[in-house]
């Protein structure tokens, strides 16, 4: 068990943990940030997609101590009302069915746009690849992106 | 080492042990389960008078509260059967603060139901759409019956009583003005929840006649009249999600979400093979996982109790179990084929210029929610608190019930939103799980499933095999189609075949003989989106494509020609113009169609694909929908989109295999799923029309997956029968 100092969402944060302990669940059980969300927990669904200063990583595979002093963002932290960009266009494409896939969905997204504000398709389907949604909003999610991009297709 | 005791063993009668007793009781079996289940008012509906679903009765409160009985599906001597609670298990409530509060039991999946059911209530009540919220009761089976969501029901059956109910409110609401201002009640407008007395130029906001209208007499059924559908306001236009706000900022709270902060994080080590038990385990390394808090023997298995998910987790890692691996540690995919090929009979002979064989084959599917399936459970005495995303709150109560040895009365549930569905959530297995954990824990559990659990522990959508002969006449057209079919079935008693499969006859009236053997075997299966349509609606529309080409003869042309349902050949029709049916295509690329009716709904699907060195590309797809009245346009074209992702995904990748006794998959990776990258552009094109509401939920799977096989046959003259389609074989 050691001490971490995070920095979540612009707030300090410190908790107990093993160093090696999924970023994934300090967020949820510990800090109970409940946004961010567990699909698999081994890397390959895109659910608990969290960022790292500007980079987007599964949180299901970071351990605790490897978060360093980086600053950790999750969906709760991407605005405080629904007002970034990325979730304006969600909302304008009406994005979501169930819902659960979305957070991981759009921090993907926005961790996109912040490196490469004008993506094409082909890189947004890279950014995007391996994020399942299981309702199948994908046309949806490419519309957004590409919304919330300013490309007009 | 710690021995099991006995008990604990026997009361295992299979792999899911006492869930399967448990699901006779309590759940839906979808054998069991034929399309007019599911369609309240065609024929389930037929008992109940209309008094009986429309019974609304004011509630004494601090505002307008009328209280509606929406028909239920409950258990009865004869099965499932509609029937109306003698309590309302719905309400409208109109408060001083001008909102408008919908009350509904009807727990959502994705499918907007809960956007939809608002939407229905204020257009009567001539609403203001901002100001209209919609609230989830709890379950309570005695009031409110089986709340399942599952058929593309929910709508369906709450469409006229909830209309009424809104209507009823509106009615009430001018009355009250009308009093106060001494005026006629029919010389009053209503708009967006304001009553306007144009003559006397004067007007309140439903908040301001809350109060005093709900004193107003409840006016007989008969006496409140109800919009043509041209009048309507808010159905009919597309309409975003209630939920999506919360949805896009990390608010919206999941079952995993909603457990008290306190609660402890458990997980469960089950049986890795099917009817598989525990003999002994070793626990010793478990618990010194550093936030371990405890762990039992739970039924048949080992539950390890922590202070967070992954501390459980690394617990149950260490965990030194010995199970036995039960009757069927050698069982195969291969064996199961050859299983179920043995059960279907030699089919009769057929008279015609040309004779058709073919044999269909579809895997297990699990149903890979994105939000593996949990639990919470707060055992208090006699009485128990539950937290849970289910699609059948009813079933959860007392299955919680069943395994505390409490009454059904005392187990409150709360509904969370479900990070999807798909008929995974109706059976409460994982209820029963949790409940038989917190039994032995202080405190609330939360019982959380890996997704490799989820991968290998569904209920499975049953494996199945089609055999067809047919046959054209002379001129080519299709004059013969024999089918026998064998489903897996993961009941014990369902060894036997079962007659004619009338679900699985030909739409396109060619003579012939159905029948449908259920081979039981070892391995779970449940409701699957659309039930058992996803297997024989892909067998048989490919088996129709097939004929056509015996006949030289167009598939599109010929379903116009045979198809004996209008709305159903005016979808086909709509898709085909749509797609440009007919039109050239590139070499290697091709076009097939499919369609389908049911849930009140029709559907065809038009598929194009390309297919390049065995590789194949789904380049677009062109949906007709004849969904009768669209409560929310943008509702249907979702679950087109969804359902038709869902149908290519089957088709082209996902598929579970059985290996020494066990699923063989973990993840969505080697389950196999679309991605963005796979998803080619959908469109959706709809028809226009109705007055009832057909069920959306399930309506765009089932064509899916025949349509791009069809299209694949287009673009390289391979028959391909056999699903998931990974590769086009040279
Ligand atoms: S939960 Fe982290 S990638 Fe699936
Ligand atoms: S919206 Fe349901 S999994 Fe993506």
């Amino acid at each position: 068990m050691a001490s971490f100092a995070l920095s979540v969402n612009g707030k300090k944060v410190t908790v107990e943990a093993e160093p090696d302990m999924p970023l994934l669940w300090v967020l949820r059980d510990l800090i109970q940030l409940h946004g961010t969300k567990y699909g698999c927990g081994v890397g390959v669904c895109g659910a608990c997609v969290v960022h790292l200063d500007d980079d987007p990583v599964r949180s299901c595979m970071v351990g605790v101590q490897a978060v360093g002093n980086r600053k950790i963002t999750t969906i709760e932290g991407l605005s405080t009302d629904g007002s970034h960009p990325v979730q304006k266009a969600w909302i304008a494409e009406n994005v979501p069915q169930c819902g659960y896939c979305q957070p991981g969905q759009i921090m993907e997204a926005a961790a996109l746009l912040k490196k490469t504000p004008r993506p094409s398709r082909d890189e947004i389907r890279e950014a995007m690849a391996e994020h399942y949604c299981r309702c199948g909003t994908y046309p949806r999610i490419l519309k957004a992106i590409e919304r919330a991009a300013g490309v007009k297709k | 080492m710690r021995n099991v005791p006995a008990d604990t063993q026997s009361d295992r009668t299979s792999g899911r042990g006492e869930e399967v007793r448990l699901n006779e009781d309590g759940v839906v079996d979808w054998l069991d389960l034929q399309e007019e289940d599911f369609a309240f008012g065609a024929k389930g509906g037929a008992t109940l008078s209309r008094r009986d679903v429309l019974r609304i009765t004011a509630l004494a409160g601090t505002g307008l509260v009328l209280g509606l009985c929406l028909p239920v599906r409950v258990h009865g001597e004869n099965g499932l059967a509609w029937t109306a609670p003698f309590e309302p298990n719905a309400w409208v409530r109109v408060d001083p603060d001008n909102w408008v509060t919908i009350t509904a039991g009807r727990p959502d999946m994705g499918q907007g139901v809960r956007t939809s059911l608002a939407m229905i209530v204020a257009d009567e009540l001539d609403a203001d759409w901002s100001r209209v919220r919609i609230v989830q009761a709890p379950a309570d089976m005695a009031r409110f019956g089986n709340q399942g969501t599952g058929g593309s029901m929910s709508v369906r059956s709450s469409f006229g009583p909830l209309r009424r109910a809104g209507a009823t409110a509106r009615a009430m609401l001018v009355s009250a003005a009308a009093s106060q201002w001494g005026v006629a009640p029919g010389s009053l407008r209503v708009e967006r929840g304001v009553v306007y007395d144009d003559a006397g130029k004067r007007k309140a906001t439903f908040g301001q006649l809350a109060v005093a209208a709900s004193k107003v007499a409840v006016p007989e059924a008969d006496a409140v009249p109800l919009k043509t559908p041209d009048r309507f306001t808010i159905i009919g236009k597309a309409t975003p999600s209630v939920d999506l706000n919360a949805m896009v900022t990390g608010a919206a709270v999941f079952g995993a979400d909603a457990a008290p902060k306190e609660a402890r994080h458990a997980v469960l080590a089950r049986p890795p093979k099917f009817r598989g038990s525990l003999k002994s385990f070793d626990d010793s390394a478990a618990k010194k996982v550093p936030g371990v808090r405890q762990v039992v023997a739970s039924g048949n298995g080992v539950a390890v109790v922590a202070d967070h998910t992954w501390a459980a987790l690394a617990g149950r890692d260490a965990l030194e179990i010995v199970w036995d691996d039960g009757p069927h540690a050698n069982l195969n995919s291969e064996a199961i084929s050859k299983q179920l090929r043995a059960a279907i009979p030699e089919l009769p002979p057929v008279q015609a210029a040309k004779v058709v064989e073919a044999v269909y084959e579809v895997p297990y599917l699990a149903h890979a929610t994105m939000e593996p399936m949990n639990c919470t459970v707060h055992v208090q005495g006699d009485r128990a608190r539950v937290w849970v995303p289910t699609q059948n709150p009813g079933n959860v109560q007392n299955t919680v019930a069943n395994v505390l040895g409490i009454p059904a009365a005392n187990v409150e549930v709360n509904i969370t939103l479900l990070g999807g569905g798909f008929g995974r959530r109706i059976s409460a297995d994982y209820a029963a799980e949790a409940a038989r954990i917190a039994k032995d824990v202080e405190g609330p559990i939360q019982l959380q499933w890996s997704r490799d659990d989820d991968m290998r522990h569904d209920n499975f959508r049953p494996a199945s095999i089609h055999v067809f002969r047919g046959g054209v006449d002379t001129s080519g057209k299709p004059i013969a189609w024999h089918q026998r079919f064998a489903l897996a079935s993961g009941r014990d008693q369902a060894m036997s075949e079962r007659g004619p499969a009338s679900q699985a006859r030909n739409r396109y009236g060619i003579e012939g003989t159905t029948e449908a053997a259920l081979v039981g075997l070892p391995i779970a299966t449940g409701p699957w989106r659309s039930v058992n349509e996803t297997q024989i609606v892909f067998a048989n529309e490919c088996f129709f494509d097939e004929l056509c080409v015996a006949g030289g003869k167009d598939p599109v042309a010929m379903r116009l020609e045979m198809l004996g349902m209008d709305r159903l050949k005016a979808v086909v029709r709509l898709a085909a113009e749509k797609s440009g049916w007919g039109t050239p295509m590139k070499k290697g690329q091709g076009r097939g169609i499919a369609c389908f009716a049911g849930y009140g709904s029709f559907i065809a699907q038009v598929c194009e694909v390309e297919v390049t060195d065995g590789e194949v590309k789904v380049l677009r797809v062109v949906a007709a929908i004849d969904c009768g009245l669209a409560i929310n346009p943008l509702g249907v074209e979702q679950q087109v989109e969804g359902a038709s992702i869902d149908g290519l995904s089957t088709a082209l990748k996902a598929a579970i295999t059985i290996e020494n006794g066990q699923i063989r998959q973990t993840s969505f990776s080697d389950y196999g799923w679309f991605e963005m990258a796979d998803t080619p552009v959908i469109e959706v094109h709809r028809i226009v029309g109705g007055e009832e509401p057909g069920g959306m939920g399930e309506v765009g799977f089932p064509a899916m997956s025949p349509a791009v096989a069809n299209a694949i046959f287009a673009a390289t003259g391979k028959r391909l029968r056999k699903l998931p389609i990974r590769r086009v074989p040279e």
